[in-house]
């Protein structure tokens, strides 16, 4: 069964290039652009791994990290943080986050990471 | 003076210790008139007589010299001496008693000069000295008053002895003199966050208690009309010749709006980062996207008008990196990791990735297989791929470049030498300059914004290496980096 990817990014923009091309590379993808619906959709879509933008209008990733890394249920979640901020990469570790990678990224690069951690 | 003493009698100019004539005048004579009636009262004897007068002139001469210097006790000297010949003159000495009393009357002249030279000279340095120390006290003082920042000057119990104006202008109250700066409820360390008041806090107190300054202290303060401040205090001892600590002595900034404006500009750096690279990320992934339709399709034209939009998305986005690294050196938000790595390896990388951005160059690559250094390994990559695209842009003509990496002592020196167009000698100077950028031997113009050079420099000297050139014009540019194989803490 294809491995599951949840992304949550605030700008659309990012948001439907980054599900087609996860999605050309065979995963399940499911997007959001409300951090506030993230726990009802884990829930639902039962993801393997989330991307998550830091800083979206309205909810900040982090808290969201933190919330998710707090129960037990999503242990076994991965989490890939991400941003343009250029501090963000050191509150991601802080948090909790599996790993973190900074936007403007590298489709390779970014596809790799993703392949590493979900092995 | 002078002006008063012109309203005045001689006998009021003379109380006013600024004649240096008339008092001595009258006081000599007077003085040994009167010795002289007293001495042949109790002694017949003139040897006695004449000691007394001798003594009591001197003392005179003393005395004047002492107030009024040099000057004074010459005058003195001179009336005296000449009083002497006149009662030589006046007695009708004759004879041997003649010669005798020019001869002692000369000795004793010469000696009472010499008393005045001598007391006055010494009275005249303690006066310049006095005068001295007393202008330099006005001088500080008033400088003090005029500075823009707040001064504390405590004793070495760390009680306040003096303050100026603009410290009650920060602080928004008086600190009084003898206020104690350890233990004394302190405006200072009233912490917005209300920690308690530990007497360790103060700098000042600190200072004393460590014997080190304190430099560059801040403190988020709140004032008594409710007004928050941050300050910066410096704090440093003030110690007497014998080194023994006498007093401390704090500068007290307030850096409140600096501290305000640092903060917009991090705001917008952040934002206009933020708003900047997330179009980028767009527009790399639909690059990307398109591609592999194309692919699919196999349009050989499509694909490379594709990989041309890619290589400018690509530009833009080493370009906003370069001006957000510029805006974080300058604002001294410029972060390193370190970790240990093979630098042959992150050379071979980079060569490998620029090796594939043109076809009219061949990097070779010289030098030994693992070499571990300590340092950012981003950042060092990003100075080999700023060396290695510089080499390419500059040597449109010359086909050939060479990157080594060379173990020296305690150090790893790499190069990347390249035979393109060189640079002169007083281009040498400039180039690691923000914004410089080189031309060639027509002026003609390179693309980019000029900051790739700065920024490695700023990244190399962080890591305590050196970055250097050596070229010839129309030959080629050698660009060399050193880092030293154990980064020093700190």
């Amino acid at each position: 069964m294809n491995k599951k990817i949840l992304v949550v990014d605030d700008d659309k923009d990012i948001l439907e290039p980054l599900s087609l091309i996860l999605e050309s590379e065979g995963y399940a993808v499911d997007a959001i652009s409300k951090g506030k619906d993230v726990y009802s959709r884990i829930g639902s879509f039962k993801p393997d791994l989330l991307l998550l933008d830091i800083f979206m209008s309205g909810t900040d990733g982090r808290e969201i990290c933190r919330m998710l890394k707090r129960n037990n249920k999503n242990k076994s979640l991965i989490v890939i943080m991400m941003s343009a901020h250029p501090t963000a990469e050191k509150d991601s570790t802080n948090i909790g986050a599996d790993d973190f990678i900074a936007k403007p990224f590298e489709t390779a690069d970014l596809l790799t990471l993703i392949e590493k951690k979900l092995q | 003076m002078n002006r008063i003493n012109r309203y005045l009698n001689p006998i009021e100019r003379l109380g006013n210790g600024e004649n240096s004539f008339f008092l001595p005048l009258i006081a000599n004579i007077s003085l040994s008139i009167l010795s002289e009636m007293y001495a042949y009262g109790i002694a017949h004897n003139p040897m006695i007589v004449g000691m007394y007068i001798i003594f009591l002139n001197a003392a005179f001469i003393i005395y004047f010299s002492f107030r009024d210097g040099v000057l004074g006790g010459f005058i003195s000297a001179i009336i005296t001496v000449l009083y002497y010949f006149y009662i030589i003159y006046t007695r009708h000495y004759s004879g041997q008693q003649f010669t005798a009393g020019v001869d002692t009357t000369i000795m004793l002249g010469l000696i009472y000069l010499m008393l005045a030279l001598i007391i006055g000279w010494l009275k005249q340095t303690i006066d310049k000295l006095i005068g001295r120390e007393a202008n330099e006290k006005i001088w500080l003082q008033t400088i003090m008053q005029q500075l823009a920042v707040g001064v504390i000057i405590t004793d070495n119990k760390g009680r306040i002895v003096q303050t100026n104006k603009q410290l009650e202008h920060i602080l928004g109250m008086k600190l009084p003199l003898g206020f104690h700066m350890g233990r004394d409820s302190n405006p200072l360390f009233t912490t917005m966050d209300n920690k308690p008041k530990v007497p360790a806090q103060s700098t000042f107190y600190q200072t004393l208690k460590t014997n080190k300054p304190v430099v560059g202290r801040e403190f988020s303060i709140q004032r008594k009309d409710g007004k928050n401040l941050v300050v910066q205090v410096n704090s440093s001892l003030i110690r007497n010749k014998k080194k023994k600590v006498i007093a401390a002595a704090s500068i007290i900034s307030d850096i409140t709006q600096q501290k305000e404006l640092e903060r917009q500009k991090d705001d917008f750096l952040s934002m206009a980062s933020h708003e900047l690279k997330t179009p980028i990320t767009s527009l790399k992934m639909f690059i990307d996207l398109q591609r592999q339709q194309l692919e699919e399709k196999n349009s050989q034209k499509a694909k490379y008008f594709n990989e041309r939009i890619g290589d400018q998305a690509n530009r833009l986005k080493e370009l906003t990196n370069d001006l957000l690294d510029v805006s974080r050196i300058q604002t001294n938000k410029f972060r390193f990791n370190s970790e240990e790595f093979d630098i042959a390896s992150v050379i071979h990388d980079t060569v490998e990735g620029l090796q594939g951005t043109t076809k009219g160059h061949e990097i070779f690559i010289k030098g030994a297989k693992n070499q571990q250094v300590r340092a950012d390994r981003y950042r060092i990559y990003q100075v080999l791929v700023n060396l290695l695209s510089n080499a390419i842009k500059y040597s449109s003509a010359g086909k050939k470049i060479l990157v080594e990496a060379k173990r020296d002592k305690d150090e790893i020196i790499v190069s990347v030498q390249d035979f393109g167009i060189g640079i002169s000698k007083t281009q040498q100077e400039k180039i690691f300059e923000r914004l410089y950028q080189v031309t060639d031997t027509q002026e003609k113009t390179f693309p980019g914004l000029g900051l790739g050079l700065y920024i490695s420099k700023q990244i190399i000297e962080r890591h305590k290496g050196k970055i250097w050139v050596k070229s010839t014009k129309g030959k080629g540019s050698t660009f060399f980096f050193s880092l030293p194989l154990r980064i020093p803490k700190g």
